[in-house]
């Protein structure tokens, strides 16, 4: 019992078995191998950009160009795949090469020239999305090379349904999994990751202690850039084409289910774990709307929802800790003169 | 006393503007407790970023330990040469487990890649073994810690760190009677162990029983270092508060009536028992460490932070004042630390400035200014505290800073209060500036304004304030007549 205590993602487990369960009385369908299946490729893009939203959340930042970021890479891949390169190790590190390239940039305009992070990346965003405008006027980038799209029909352990349709683990799971792992292990073995709780904790104290928090921060965002460009091939192998317009609002999406996931946007709590648990709360309950028949609107007003109620929960609770705060330790018994 | 560990000589800091530090040097030995000593901006804490790396001195400073002189600092050099500093928040972080507050620090110092849990397990174990402390959960968060036992893991984390020289920043100034005793306790056995320690203090008591050595600063200056013994407490205060007098000391006043009286004034943590009177036209400053609770009257006088118990009155009249709005509506107005020099929109023009805070008064129907309105009180207010150049439309950042800070004065006059308090005047300001505040502060005393001044500078009261109220640790200890008297009066009640 003392050991369920320690994980601190616990309440959220038991909300997510909840919802679920919920959702499996109205519709049925919702509690079936093939639904889940569906729901991993379906939240799999989503899943990578919240490891690299974490980061970021983690920092006390947050990046609001990460879908102009994955529209532009996912249009650069398309490009190379068709008049460059069809090999995909060669698209891979095109991809992850692109994004942390924009990684840095906004990492760079936040510690150098101290732009406060959501500025950084609006800015950052609407310039990705003036170009990517640029070159694709709006258009659908079709006629993805075959090898790729073969690559991108992979499962994993097929099974031949009754009805003569195939289901699997999709192959994309080979650029999810390293990622939640390599991410895990960033946060919690290495001394830069307890450097990224540790300046988001208390970014005064880190400097004194002599993290290099500049760099820190410049890694977060280079890191989010390299899940990024993975992102980007993954989506695109599960899209077979590129639309520029996929990822409109996507980042909100991102945010919420990193937030749903217990990080503070105040900086220093949040985990790997509580992350996946987010994602999946966040795909259930729009699964769940989609099941149920709601209105494809109210998913946007979830969302909204979902993050301005997280981030008050985050307000609240250190107002009432700056509120506890002692400010003058009265003497007792001292004495008077007039 | 054996060898010296650290010798500091010729350090200097300046911030334009002021000189913070100028020349100083002394040496700390092994296994010694140093007591740091001086008055709210001496230079203590100047000195303390300067040790730990933050701040780098003039050029011409030296810091040797050792006899090894290390050169330019940061807070990583700092570290690695063993200079571990506990500042009053402790530096630590509430998000992280006791474990890795006592442990990371000295993963950063060695440069390591990566974190091994097994080994942070030993070597914070071994850290709270040496300092006794039993009942501390490596695993608990540290946000859920007392604060004492912060300072006890914050201590573990200068020894992991393997600290030479521990500086602690006011170390007692939260904890209890009982928590202060172990804390005693853990500096005398760190002392045995060849660790030397700067402890600043504003506690003489506390610095008397601990300490071996004491070094005196005041206004940046070092004025010397003495035996614990060899000095008694009056004599420190004497070598504590001896700051020029280099203002113009206006004449004192003869009480008249009453016009604000605080009674019984308490609140939870922040003050107990507060009373005093404010007569017409008189100057009464508030002083006393910081900390002692001077602002958070003063703001529940204005209504920003409300009293839990106690009455105020105003022309003998009793007020509810629940928030500024009300403040202001009864003639309070109050002017927070550092408005006067920041208090101003520099690209709009002194009439701009000047209306800004009757901006209700001088619209129309429409919610639209009346210029001929603006014109007029402007020209009255540039008129009446004699604002140069007296063109109303100039940016107000052409004005000298004398200048500009009449215009925030202007500015919150024009609310017409009968009670003006200002909370550190002339904080960080030059003294050619400071004299213009304390001419002007006279004034508008002469015109029937009751004036409050929380100032933490001994002379700039004595020159300004008819009389006293002295504050230490959220009590009024003493209120004095300020004709003839003397810093040391003052400081050896507040301290």
């Amino acid at each position: 019992m003392k050991k369920l205590k320690m994980i601190k993602e616990l309440p959220l487990i038991i909300i997510l078995v909840l919802i679920s369960i919920v959702i499996t009385i109205i519709n049925p369908s919702f509690l079936t191998v093939e639904n889940f299946l569906d729901l991993l490729k379906s939240n799999l893009v989503l899943t990578m950009m919240a490891m690299g939203m974490l980061l970021v959340i983690l920092t006390g930042g947050i990046d609001v160009s990460v879908a102009s970021m994955i529209t532009a890479v996912t249009v650069i891949i398309g490009n190379s795949l068709i008049h460059f390169s069809q090999n995909i190790l060669v698209t891979v590190l095109l991809a992850t090469l692109c994004g942390v390239i924009l990684g840095l940039i906004n990492g760079l305009l936040i510690t150098g020239l101290k732009i406060p992070p959501i500025v950084a990346t609006l800015g950052t965003m609407s310039m990705i999305l003036g170009i990517v405008l640029y070159v694709t006027n709006g258009n659908w980038i079709t006629g993805i090379p075959q090898n790729f799209i073969d690559f991108g029909r992979i499962m994993i352990l097929p099974k031949t349904l009754a009805d003569g349709r195939v289901i699997g683990i999709p192959i994309q799971i080979i650029f999810l999994l390293p990622i939640i792992i390599l991410t895990w292990f960033v946060l919690k073995h290495t001394v830069i990751g307890r450097g990224i709780y540790a300046l988001g904790g208390n970014l005064e104290s880190a400097d004194r202690m002599g993290f290099k928090t500049n760099r820190i921060i410049v890694f977060v965002y280079a890191f989010e850039g390299f899940i990024i460009g993975l992102s980007a091939v993954a989506h695109t192998s599960i899209m077979r084409q590129v639309d520029p317009n996929a990822f409109l609002g996507f980042e909100m999406q991102v945010i919420a289910a990193v937030v749903l996931g217990g990080a503070s946007v105040l900086g220093g709590y949040g985990s790997v774990l509580g992350t996946i648990i987010g994602v999946a709360l966040f795909s259930v309950i729009n699964n769940g709307m989609i099941l149920m028949r709601i209105p494809t609107f109210w998913q946007k007003i979830v969302v909204g929802l979902i993050i301005i109620s997280s981030i008050s929960a985050d307000m609240i609770q250190k107002q009432r800790e700056e509120h506890l705060k002692v400010r003058v330790d009265v003497d007792e018994v001292a004495s008077y003169e007039a | 006393m054996s060898a010296s560990l650290l010798e500091i000589s010729n350090i200097s800091k300046f911030f334009p503007g002021v000189k913070a530090l100028q020349n100083v040097g002394f040496s700390v030995d092994k296994g010694e407790i140093h007591a740091l000593i001086g008055e709210n901006g001496a230079g203590k804490s100047t000195l303390i970023k300067i040790l730990s790396g933050v701040y780098q001195p003039e050029e011409g400073g030296k810091i040797t330990m050792e006899g090894e002189d290390l050169g330019v600092l940061d807070p990583l050099i700092s570290l690695n040469k063993g200079i571990v500093v506990i500042y009053q928040d402790f530096s630590l972080f509430p998000n992280l487990s006791v474990l890795e507050n006592i442990t990371l620090g000295s993963y950063v110092e060695q440069n390591r890649k990566l974190v091994n849990y097994k080994e942070m397990r030993k070597i914070a174990n071994e850290m709270l073994r040496q300092l006794a402390i039993d009942n501390i959960d490596l695993d608990e968060s540290l946000g859920d810690l007392s604060v004492a036992r912060q300072q006890l893991v914050a201590i573990a984390r200068a020894l992991a760190n393997d600290a030479k020289l521990l500086i602690l920043d006011e170390p007692t100034s939260s904890l209890s009677s009982s928590e202060v005793e172990k804390l005693f306790e853990i500096m005398h056995s760190l002392k045995e162990r060849g660790i030397s320690m700067i402890f600043i203090s504003h506690k003489l008591d506390e610095v008397y029983r601990i300490s071996d050595r004491l070094s005196i600063l005041r206004d940046g200056r070092y004025i010397g270092t003495y035996k614990a013994d060899e000095l008694n407490e009056q004599e420190l205060i004497a070598k504590m508060v001896g700051r020029e007098i280099i203002y113009t000391i206006y004449p004192k006043r003869k009480l008249t009536e009453p016009l604000l009286e605080v009674k019984k004034f308490s609140k939870q943590g922040n003050y107990k028992d507060i009373n005093f009177t404010l007569h017409k036209g008189e100057v009464l400053g508030i002083t006393g460490l910081v900390g002692a609770g001077r602002t958070e009257v003063v703001k529940s006088v204005f209504g920003l932070n409300p009293q839990d118990e106690g009455v105020l009155l105003l022309d003998g009249q009793e007020v509810a004042i629940k928030n500024p709005s009300e403040a202001m509506r009864n003639g309070i107005a109050f002017i927070p630390e550092n408005r006067l020099t920041e208090g101003l929109v520099l690209r709009k023009s002194t009439q701009e400035n000047l209306t800004l805070t009757l901006l209700e008064e001088l619209s129309g129907r429409l919610g639209l200014l009346n210029p001929k309105k603006s014109d007029k009180v402007a020209a009255s207010w540039i008129e009446k505290l004699d604002i140069r150049p007296s063109n109303p439309h100039l940016f107000t950042a052409k004005l000298s800073g004398g200048n500009q800070q009449r215009v925030v004065i202007a500015k919150w006059l024009a609310t017409n209060p009968k009670i003006l308090i200002v909370d550190e005047p002339t904080n960080g300001i030059d003294v050619g500036a400071k004299a213009e505040i304390h001419r002007l502060l006279r004034q508008l005393a002469e015109t029937g304004l009751g004036i409050i001044v929380v100032s933490s500078e001994l002379p700039e009261i004595l020159a300004v304030c008819d009389r006293v109220v002295v504050m230490k640790r959220g009590r009024v200890t003493a209120q004095l007549f300020c004709e003839g008297l003397s810093q040391e009066d003052i400081m050896s009640r507040a301290i």
